[in-house]
C-alpha cells in the first residue's frame, strides 16, 4: 500500500482499545500463549475509562482467577430506588441484602488492574497509538492502520467503544444516532471514608448503589445515580439523547449541578469536594446499534463497540458483559486458530456463545424496559402522581387520607385515570 | 435559615480535570453549516461547555474536551469533523 508504513513486526492477534473488553481479550489469549498486541489512544492503560460507578462480579470471577486482588471499593449491600418529583423530596424504595454481588470502584483502576493481568500472561499493550482503520489483504482484516502505520495480524479483535471510529472508517457502521444512545455526565464528589460511611449509615467496605428519578433528569427519559466509593461519591446524571434534545432547557451540567445541591441530598452531600467531572456515551437501544454481525473475515467486534451493554432502568451493567464479551472472543480465536481458518464463518463460534451467555440472556431478558424507558410517562407523569399520593398521605394536616382516596384524587389533579395507571403498572411489571 | 447552597460554574468544575491539551484540535466545526441550525443542541448538551453561542454564531474551543462523542451525534448539520486527540493527549481520567 502506497504511503503505508508497515511495521515488520507481526501479531497473531491484534486489538482496538485498552478497555474491559480488550484487555480481558488480550488476558485470555496471551495465556494460551497467542502473541497478542493490544492498541490504546491514551497515555496510560485506564487514563480514557469513564463508567458509571459499580460492577457485576461474576462475569469477571469466571474470566480472572485471582478476581480477589481486583481494586474494589465497596461491596453493594444496599440499593436504593428513589422517585423525585422535585428537588425537595422523594420517595424511596430501599433494599437491604446479604449477599453483595456487585462492587463499587475507579473504572480507571480496574481497566489499569485488567492491563497488568494482561501484561503478566504476556499480552504487549501498546499506549499512545489512536487505531483509524483496519488493514485488509484480500478482503480480510489482516491488522491494523494508525495512521500511515500498519500493524499486521492474523486477526483483529475491535473493543474500540461506543465511538466506533474504526467501524465506521472501514464502513461496517454508520455513525451515531441520538436514539441509540444515552449521554452521562457525572461527578466525583471526595471525602473521608469515615465520613461516606456517617453519611449514607455505611459499615466498612460496605457501599450503597442509588438510582433517582423524575426531576433528576428534568423528567428526560434515563436516570440520576450514586454509588458511595471508598473516600468519594460518583454523582451523576443519564439522559437519552434524542431525548435530551428536546427537553434539556438549561446546559447538561446543571443537571448534576442541580442533584449535588438538591435539598433531599443535602445531609449526604456535605463537605465533599469535586474532584473529577467526565462524561460518556451509553449504548441505548442496543438491538439497533449491534452492528449486522459481530464477526467478519479476520474481525470480531466486542464491548460497547458491538452494543453490549445492559439497563436494566435500575442500573446499567457493561463493564462485565464487556469483559465476558472479550474473554469469548479470546475464546472462539483459540478455536478458529485449531482449525486454522478466521473467516467469519469459522470466527462466528463467537456469536453463538455469546447468544448462549449471560450477556444476551440478559439483554433479551430486558428487552421492553427500553420500550418503558421510551414512554416518558416513567419520568414525568408517575413521580407527579405519586408525589401527590404521599403529600396526601403525609402532609394533610386534616389528618392523613386514606391510601386510595389519595391515589385517585392524585391522578385527578394529573389528569390520567386511575385504569391507565393500574394497566401500565401491570405492563411495566409484564416487561421487567 | 441556612446558608445558600454554593452554586459551582462550570469552568470551575472542569478545572478540576486533568488535560495534556493537543497543539492542534482534534475536533473542526464547519460554522458556516451552524448558520441555519435548528436546534443548536452542541451548546446545551456538551458536557464540558466546549460549545458557545455568541453574536456571530457558534464559538468551538477543543480544550475542555472529554472526548465523550456527543456533539457529533447531536449535531443536526454534520457540521462536525470528530476524531481522537493525537498519541495520548487529551483527557486523562484518575476517579473516573
Amino acid at each position: 500500500m502506497e504511503g503505508m508504513n508497515i511495521l515488520d513486526q507481526k501479531f497473531d492477534v491484534a486489538i482496538v482499545g485498552a478497555g474491559p473488553a480488550g484487555l480481558s481479550a488480550a488476558y485470555y489469549l496471551a495465556k494460551k500463549g497467542f502473541k497478542t498486541a493490544v492498541l490504546e489512544r491514551g497515555r496510560e492503560v485506564g487514563s480514557k475509562s469513564i463508567y458509571g460507578g459499580r460492577i457485576y462480579a461474576a462475569p469477571l470471577k469466571e474470566i480472572y482467577p485471582n478476581f480477589n486482588s481486583i481494586p474494589v471499593h465497596r461491596w453493594v449491600k444496599r440499593e436504593r430506588i428513589s422517585i423525585m418529583p422535585d428537588y425537595e423530596s422523594m420517595i424511596s424504595i430501599d433494599y437491604q441484602g446479604k449477599e453483595a454481588i456487585s462492587f463499587t470502584a475507579y473504572l480507571t483502576e480496574v481497566v489499569k488492574w485488567m492491563g497488568i493481568q494482561a501484561e503478566s500472561a504476556g499480552a504487549t499493550i501498546i499506549t499512545d497509538v489512536p487505531v483509524t482503520n483496519f488493514y485488509k489483504e484480500n478482503n480480510k482484516v489482516s491488522g491494523v492502520v494508525s495512521g500511515e502505520d500498519v500493524l499486521r495480524s492474523d486477526v483483529v479483535i475491535d473493543a474500540e467503544g461506543v465511538n466506533r471510529l474504526v467501524l465506521e472508517a472501514s464502513g461496517i457502521v454508520k455513525p451515531l444516532k441520538p436514539e441509540l444512545v444515552a449521554l452521562g455526565v457525572k461527578e466525583v464528589l471526595k471525602g473521608e471514608s469515615k465520613q461516606i460511611e456517617d453519611a449514607f449509615g455505611l459499615s466498612q467496605n460496605e457501599g450503597l448503589a442509588w438510582v433517582f428519578l423524575g426531576a433528576a433528569t428534568a423528567n428526560t427519559p434515563g436516570g440520576a445515580f450514586l454509588y458511595t466509593n471508598r473516600d468519594s461519591v460518583s454523582l451523576g446524571v443519564v439522559v437519552l439523547l434524542d431525548k435530551a434534545i428536546a427537553n434539556v432547557k438549561d446546559h447538561v451540567s446543571q443537571l448534576v449541578e442541580s442533584l449535588r445541591t438538591a435539598p433531599a441530598l443535602k445531609n449526604y452531600l456535605q463537605n465533599l469536594r469535586i474532584s473529577e467531572y467526565s462524561a460518556h456515551l451509553i449504548p441505548e437501544d442496543v438491538w439497533s446499534l449491534r452492528p449486522e454481525r459481530l464477526v467478519y473475515d479476520g474481525l470480531l467486534i466486542t464491548g460497547d463497540a458491538a452494543g453490549l451493554l445492559l439497563n436494566a432502568g435500575y442500573t446499567y451493567r457493561g463493564v462485565d458483559f464487556a469483559a465476558y464479551s472479550g474473554y469469548l472472543a479470546g475464546k472462539a480465536i483459540e478455536q478458529a486458530h485449531a482449525k486454522g481458518d478466521y473467516s467469519a464463518g469459522s470466527l462466528s463460534s463467537y456469536e453463538s456463545m455469546l447468544e448462549e451467555s449471560i450477556v444476551i440472556k440478559e439483554l433479551k431478558r430486558f428487552r421492553k424496559v427500553h420500550e418503558v424507558m421510551k414512554n416518558g410517562l416513567l419520568f414525568e407523569k408517575y413521580p407527579k402522581i405519586m408525589s401527590g399520593v404521599m403529600k396526601r398521605m403525609f402532609e394533610n394536616s386534616d389528618g392523613p387520607s386514606k391510601a386510595w382516596d389519595a391515589i385517585n384524587e392524585s391522578c385527578k389533579e394529573n389528569q390520567y385515570s386511575m385504569l391507565k395507571l393500574l394497566i401500565d403498572g401491570y405492563r411495566m411489571v409484564r416487561s421487567l | 435559615m441556612s446558608a445558600p447552597e454554593r452554586k459551582l460554574r462550570l469552568t470551575d468544575i472542569i478545572n478540576v480535570n486533568i488535560w495534556d491539551v493537543d497543539s492542534k484540535p482534534h475536533i473542526v466545526v464547519n460554522y458556516d453549516k451552524c448558520k441555519n441550525c435548528p436546534t443548536k443542541a452542541c451548546v446545551r448538551l456538551c458536557p464540558t461547555g466546549c460549545y458557545t453561542e455568541t453574536e456571530n454564531g457558534i464559538l468551538f474551543s477543543y480544550e475542555g474536551c472529554v472526548e465523550c462523542g456527543t456533539c457529533r451525534v447531536v449535531c443536526p448539520m454534520e457540521a462536525i469533523t470528530w476524531t481522537f486527540p493525537k498519541s495520548g493527549k487529551g483527557i486523562f481520567y484518575r476517579f473516573s
